[in-house]
């Protein structure tokens, strides 16, 4: 009976001790200031996204995006200002289209596409960041770690 | 049919007239079937110059290399180019127009119709003759293309021997001349645009994967498909480390961590950004001439990663590359109603 | 040491390998025949065009780390030295052409200074070569190369193919090894043996080839003509690819590269990669300057080095005769008609 119980609580237990690392790109203005009100509410979420401040996510190039996963990132998240609220007017839609494409492309080659994400997060929403971290946390947590475009070392 | 003598007249004229610098064309070449492209200067060499479904390169891209040539040199011929263009060739020029990388008085763009045909494709051929070498093929019309081997003549399905990229094709004829030959045939009934692309999108995701690993691992970095592609025109390539200038001054640890986003080691992950990379720059850019993979020498199906994102582009932003040069590019355009649901 | 293996039986002599050693030969995958492992228990047939990859590879490896390194902030650093994995290794359906080349590798990587990464693999990998009886591609030339289809430098096995048999002929020591490892599969060569192995190695001779002037005249040629704007205007279709050098069995120029792995401690690889003369950051100078500025130039360096500087500094020609760089340059570049259009031969 025990060896019966004992294999799924492994499997559970190995799960849970995969900790997946997330390379969060936050747009200054939006994003960023809306992580940091998630940081000063106190509230909950996984430590796992690792946030870069970046001027605009329409300055995300793809290649920080691909880069990122080939330096071991288990996910990768871009985040901006809502639409019509970019703080140069239009950096944000043309992020949209941009990782629109990157998103059909790491699909295409076969890399999960729950491993690659876009949320429009705004200043005051701090919650919806730290529910977007701990949406991304979770999904990947259920993937493992991402070996295919990992630099093997 | 195309006559080789009227492009031929032609290309003699404009060089009699001093118009241009050159006719950049293609000619019979010693390393095999295909042509090979050549720069016609001299009246002489005029009778040289080919059309056939061997003419398989993309000479815009000499649009593009002559003027970095131009560029280094101390009093540049400043006259156009001539240059013998197909469809997708025309359509390179186009993008090329669009980007005013070269304006439209450098080039006299010699277009000539597919006729509803296309170029074939020499491992396809050597798989249908079966080890017997082509000497020459010729596109013969009502979708056969016409073999010579030592052994003679045989008449090949155009379907069994025509590039995926011609089989695909959905206007087989120049969008951008000064002079046309040829007829503009647009009924074609070989393959639907992107099949071969929509293939590999069916299959599951594992399957995809295992299929993509499998060809980048192959990758030797040899940046032929780089090299052969009119779109990749940058000064300085991301793989390359040609402007990080290392001097007397320079510390280890400014050595160390200076920026290298793709290693030069083949290893499959450094292998599958570079192509990433190189797909994603070609977003809204690449026209389908599919030279990068015809010359791709571990036969790696690149063309597959170009046109996933031209069907995307095509079917999400209605975007077709290389139609109009007025039009905006893609990635430095946008429309209100563009796909919002992925987003969180 | 002459041999004769009958077909049915290679597969058992390729299976008795394999269980010592790694085995490879030549496969048809992705539209391409390539080296490939073979499985256990998989048989091969050996009726192969010429690979696309050479062979060069199993001696030197496109990759190959020199060495591993780590160090604290403000310490010395400390090295671990990464010398290759020793498996011993037999390669099936090496043509002549690239074990002549792996001659050429010898005298680069083991005269004068002996590369230790190079010897290590070029002592256990095993060449078992296959003769031409005839040419695998319309770009052959051998023979204009002082080589021939059934060349036996550099090769540690020769197999040419008869009427339902090989005559396998050892010839160095490691490949007297294998032969007599699996002695009792062979049957000793007859005379009639000998004879067809004679009659067919020069019927494989006087197949067509493509054709170049001697050693001699080709390399006073380049010399003579190093200034000559031939180079240009032949050079002038070239998009700069590297695809000519990475395919050629003799080309051996590297880079050294660290590849960073961690920060804090600074850790990482010193990674010697193939390099290409053809790349426009080849020898390039850190002040910028390029000593080959243009494709021209490059050519010139390729065509030169294979047919002049090597006879200069070893007597022999470089370059096999193989083809592989004429068959697979994207715009027809062609080192027969180059080296020839310059030299006016």
């Amino acid at each position: 009976m025990s060896e019966v119980l004992e294999a799924p609580v492994q499997a559970k237990k190995e799960a849970q001790e995969f900790e997946p690392k997330i390379v969060a790109f936050l747009c200054k203005w939006c994003s960023s200031a809306g992580s940091d009100l998630a940081g000063v509410s106190r509230l909950q979420y996984p430590p796992n996204a690792v946030p870069i401040q970046v001027m605009c996510s329409g300055s995300v190039s793809p290649l920080y995006i691909l880069s990122a996963f080939n330096k071991g990132a288990d996910g990768v998240l871009v985040s901006g200002c809502h639409p019509g609220d970019c703080h140069y007017l239009k950096g944000n839609f043309f992020a949209r289209r941009r990782i629109y494409l990157v998103q059909k492309l790491l699909k295409f080659i076969g890399l999960e596409s729950d491993r690659f994400r876009m949320s429009w997060v705004s200043a005051a929403e701090g919650t919806k960041y730290a529910q977007v971290v701990a949406d991304f946390v979770k999904d990947i947590k259920a993937l493992g770690p991402q070996r295919k475009l990992k630099a093997k070392n | 049919m195309v006559a080789i003598e009227d492009i031929r007249t032609r290309a003699r004229e404009l060089l009699e007239g001093g118009k241009v610098r050159a006719v950049l064309g293609f000619r019979r070449s010693s390393a095999g079937l295909l042509a090979e492209p050549t720069f016609v200067t001299e009246l002489n060499d005029v009778a040289s110059l080919v059309w056939d479904a061997t003419c398989v390169h993309n000479l815009a891209l000499y649009l593009v290399n002559e003027k970095k040539r131009q560029k280094a040199e101390r009093n540049p011929d400043t006259r156009p180019l001539a240059v013998i263009a197909k469809g997708c060739d025309s359509r390179a020029i186009n993008v090329l127009l669009q980007e005013n990388h070269i304006a439209r008085d450098e080039v006299v763009v010699l277009g000539v119709s597919c006729e509803g045909g296309g170029v074939i494709d020499v491992r396809k051929l050597a798989d249908v003759l079966r080890g017997k070498e082509a000497t020459a093929a010729a596109y013969e019309g009502l979708g056969s293309v016409k073999v010579t081997t030592a052994s003679g003549e045989a008449t090949l399905a155009a379907s069994d021997v025509l590039a995926d990229r011609c089989l695909e094709c959905a206007t087989a004829y120049p969008s951008v001349s000064d002079v046309l030959f040829g007829e503009k045939v647009d009924e074609r009934g070989f393959s639907s645009r992107f099949a071969a692309t929509k293939a590999v999108a069916a299959m599951t995701e594992e399957e995809r994967s295992a299929f993509w690993d499998g060809h980048f691992e192959r990758c030797i970095r040899c940046y032929a498909c780089r090299a052969v592609c009119p779109m990749c025109y940058c000064d300085e390539c991301v793989v390359d480390s040609t402007s990080f200038i290392v001097g007397p001054t320079t510390t280890a640890e400014e050595k160390a961590n200076r920026i290298r986003w793709i290693q030069r080691s083949t290893t499959p992950a450094d292998n599958a950004m570079y192509h990433m990379v190189r797909a994603m720059h070609l977003a809204g850019r690449c026209v389908d001439c599919a030279e990068c993979e015809r010359v791709c020498p571990v036969n790696i199906p690149l063309r597959l990663l170009n046109t996933s994102l031209e069907s995307e582009a095509l079917e999400m932003f209605e975007y077709t590359p290389g139609t109009d040069p007025a039009q905006p590019s893609l990635i430095s355009s946008f429309r209100d109603g563009d796909p919002n649901d992925f987003v969180r | 040491m002459d041999t004769i293996l009958k077909k049915e039986r290679l597969g058992e002599w390729v299976a008795q390998i394999g269980s010592r050693a790694r085995v490879f030969a030549p496969a048809y995958a992705d539209g391409i025949w390539n080296f490939s492992p073979v499985a256990a228990g998989v048989s091969i047939e050996l009726d192969h065009g010429n690979t696309v990859r050479p062979a060069k590879g199993f001696v030197f490896p496109q990759r190959e780390v020199l060495y591993r390194f780590r160090q604290e902030s403000g310490k010395a650093p400390e090295l671990t030295e990464t010398l290759p994995d020793t498996t011993p290794t037999v390669v099936f359906g090496v043509r002549p052409c690239d074990g002549r080349a792996m001659v050429r590798n010898d005298k680069v990587f083991t005269c004068g200074f002996k590369d230790p990464y190079y010897s290590a693999r070029r002592d256990q990998v095993v060449f078992v070569g296959l003769a031409c009886n005839m040419p695998p591609s319309q770009n052959c030339f051998c023979l204009s190369m002082g080589g021939s289809p059934h060349s036996e430098d550099g090769l540690d096995v020769l197999m040419t193919e008869l009427d339902g048999r090989y005559h396998v002929k050892a010839i160095t020591p490691k490949g007297k090894a294998i032969v007599e490892s699996g002695a009792a599969l062979f049957d000793k060569m007859q005379v009639p043996d000998g004879n067809a192995v004679a009659k067919v190695h020069a019927d494989a001779d006087k197949c067509p080839q493509r054709s170049l002037a001697a050693m001699e005249k080709i390399a006073a040629g380049l010399k003579e003509h190093f200034e000559s704007p031939k180079w240009d205007e032949l050079a002038r279709a070239c998009i700069g690819c590297g695809a000519c050098t990475y395919l050629c069995p003799s080309c051996h120029c590297f880079d050294i590269n660290d590849e960073i792995t961690g920060n804090t401690p600074l850790t990482g690889e010193r990674v010697r990669t193939w390099d290409n003369c053809q790349f426009p950051d080849f020898t390039m100078h850190s002040s910028g300057h390029n000593p080959r500025h243009d494709t021209g130039a490059r050519l010139r360096q390729r065509v030169s080095h294979k047919l002049l500087y090597f006879v200069e500094n070893h007597n022999m020609q470089q370059c096999t005769g193989c083809g592989r760089c004429i068959s697979h340059c994207p715009v027809g570049i062609d080192i027969v008609r180059v080296a020839t259009e310059v030299t006016g031969q």
